[in-house]
């Protein structure tokens, strides 16, 4: 089933490559050519291998699963990982990061709340004294109150 | 030749002197660090240090930018033994087995492959380029796009060698790669490609963004949701790296031939350490007499790929040196110190610079061997992390890799793709894609593209331009060899 989705994605891609060679001068190959030419490698690949799929008569076998999977922590692993990133223009990277490793250290299986606390926290400093003092990364701040934390933060670690 | 010597002995003497010294040990420690650090790449760093060469003497700032170089190459492959986290695009095969190696607690041995396969290489290139640059300069200036094109489809065919099961899975996600590759702004015409209004597409997808997701964070979430361990993850009872001098004896196959491999592609203008790195862990498995053994934690892959990024260094400066014309981003980078400070590379630089050019190539050499003293150094530091938790080192990995992505365009979009490749990554596992593949769809594949069109361009659109070059033709021919032999001794299914 799997291959038979990636020709179709394929096939609609390459529908939707039509309109890119409108640009390309009388006689030269236009700006459309090279994904045409990956795009039908990549249905005749999809294809062959639905095909060697079919003739062996059975689903693919997850052969590099290698065992089984907590799936409820791998939904949550992913939520917390998005939320970090959701979270942080509006709460900025110094909040949310400490909030981040204290929940996915747990999630992680780790028990300690001292280590957790220390890891989140000390964790979050050098990061921020490294990366923004002294590689001058702009590491989103956060937004009203959160900037006011952040800046307050910097102003503490003498970054500013 | 024994006025190369004289020449090379008396820049050794200058390239000792203490200053001159001190700026090969910052760069070195600069690069290492750097290349370590996914997001901010060897070229990078080679460009935070050139304001600061405004103030000194050429080949200071010449010495500090090859140390940065010779470090840069070699840090990546650091952490992604370690974590499977490459420094650079030019590590990730070396990541493929080092990281393997590492995981049956082999970590001492396999940095220590990788500190003295990088030193050796390094140190080859360096003596290649003190006594044949003019004459390979020469020979490599010759080649064109039609060349570069036929190079990096042998990087491209070396994929039959990446899928361990099956070619058509390892071709479904290389192709799905170049598709990757072809989004955002076309260089030729400016048409926008497959952005679908996402202003971030439009300067397409960084392929950092795919390494890291893929890779780090993939590998994050196959640890975290496992209910028992894949495979049992043998802690080695230290993490000092060992230096395995009568290690690499039996390995010098591979080495010598990842070091060749490194030269040649290195020499030739615009091809580079990734390229390099690809092209010999291919051929590496297609010498093999173990074949299936690539990909479990194999020594003579990591060596190979090792030798040949560093080996890459002497050669790609061979074209700034003789030339003047750039053979990689760093040495562009280099170019620029020299333009700063006055001087001109090119033909005359041997006969009207010979102290400086012979200190610098002394400079490379020292290089290297004090890479072995830095890069134990530094493995060590980086290998002590092993001890760290699981749950907190997967932790810090996915902050890194946050902070990674952000530094390469201070954009949290970058963030959002690597975590969505990250989420790609652990599926395709699941799934039984190779990830390999993919990652080297995106590096190559607008390489492809880019010397594919100018070749077309420049030869009318004569597709028998490929076949009439002798060697466009020959390495072609051997990237059908490398696809089309492992099908015909019935190892692999389709």
């Amino acid at each position: 089933m799997a291959p038979l989705v990636g020709f179709g994605l394929a096939l609609v891609l390459l529908v939707g490559t039509r309109g890119l060679d409108a640009v390309a001068r009388e006689g030269q190959l236009g700006p459309g050519f090279w994904p045409r030419l990956v795009l039908v490698g990549l249905g005749v690949a999809c294809l062959l291998k639905a095909v060697g799929e079919w003739r062996a008569g059975r689903a693919p076998e997850p052969a590099a699963a290698p065992g089984a999977i907590d799936r409820a922590r791998l939904a949550m692993g992913i939520a917390l990982i998005v939320l970090y990133v959701l979270v942080t223009p509006w709460a900025g990277f110094a909040v949310t990061t400490v909030a981040f490793i204290a929940a996915f250290m747990t999630l992680a299986g780790a028990r300690s709340p001292v280590s957790i606390g220390a890891n989140a926290v000390l964790g979050t400093v050098v990061l921020l004294y490294a990366f923004v003092k002294v590689v001058y990364l702009p590491l989103p701040k956060g937004e009203g109150g959160f900037e006011a934390l952040t800046l307050l933060v910097y102003r503490a670690l003498r970054i500013f | 030749m024994t006025e190369t010597l004289v020449h090379l002995a008396a820049g050794l003497v200058a390239a000792l002197q203490p200053l001159n010294l001190g700026m090969i040990v910052l760069g070195l420690v600069i690069g290492i660090l750097a290349g370590a650090l996914p997001g901010i790449t060897m070229v990078n760093s080679i460009v935070l240090v050139l304001p600061f060469t405004y103030l000194m003497g050429i080949v200071p700032s010449l010495l500090l930018m090859v140390g940065v170089y010779c470090g840069g190459v070699f840090g990546g492959s650091i952490t992604g033994i370690l974590f499977n986290i490459p420094g650079d695009p030019m590590n990730v095969p070396t990541t493929w087995e080092g990281y393997r190696m590492s995981r049956r607690g082999e970590t001492r041995y396999a940095l220590g492959l990788a500190i003295m396969s990088s030193a050796v290489g390094g140190l080859a290139s360096a003596l290649f380029l003190a006594f044949f640059a003019p004459p390979f300069a020469k020979f490599a200036l010759g080649f064109s796009s039609v060349e570069f094109f036929a190079v990096v489809v042998f990087g491209l065919a070396s994929v039959s060698v990446l899928g361990h099961s099956s070619m058509t899975a390892a071709l479904i996600s290389l192709f799905a790669g170049m598709f990757l590759g072809t989004i955002g702004t076309e260089t030729q015409y400016g048409v926008e490609r497959f952005t679908f209004g996402v202003p971030f597409l439009r300067t397409g997808v960084d392929f950092v963004t795919v390494l890291i997701g893929l890779f780090a964070i993939g590998e994050v979430l196959e640890q975290m949701v496992l209910r028992r361990p894949a495979e049992p993850v043998e802690r080695p009872a230290t993490a000092v790296p060992r230096l395995p001098l009568l290690a690499l004896w039996p390995l010098r196959g591979p080495l010598a031939r990842g070091t060749a491999i490194g030269i040649a592609i290195g020499g030739l203008a615009g091809a580079g350490a990734t390229v390099s790195s690809f092209v010999s862990y291919g051929l590496e498995k297609q010498f093999s007499r173990r074949p299936d053994l690539f990909g479990t934690g194999h020594a003579p892959g990591l060596v190979a790929s090792e030798a040949s990024v560093n080996g890459s260094t002497g050669g790609a400066m061979i074209h700034l040196l003789t030339l003047g014309i750039p053979g990689s981003a760093a040495t562009a980078v280099m170019l620029g110190a020299f333009l700063i400070h006055g001087i001109q590379p090119g033909p005359l630089l041997f006969t009207n610079q010979t102290r400086e050019v012979y200190t610098i190539i002394a400079g490379m050499i020292l290089a290297n061997v004090l890479m072995i003293a830095l890069g134990f150094i530094a493995a060590l530091c980086f290998a002590t992390l092993m001890k760290v938790p699981a749950p907190i080192l997967n932790t810090f990995i996915v902050v890194f890799c946050f902070l990674g992505a952000f530094a390469l365009r201070n954009d949290l979009a970058d963030v959002w793709l690597t975590m969505l490749f990250g989420v790609l990554g652990f599926v395709m596992r699941r799934y039984g894609l190779p990830v390999p593949p993919l990652v080297m769809g995106v590096i190559l594949g607008p390489m492809a593209e880019a010397y594919f069109l100018t070749s077309m361009v420049s030869s009318g659109n004569d597709l028998t331009v490929f076949l009439t070059r002798p060697v466009s033709a020959v390495v072609l021919a051997a990237s059908v060899a490398l696809v089309v032999w492992p099908l015909l001794r019935g190892r692999r299914s389709v």
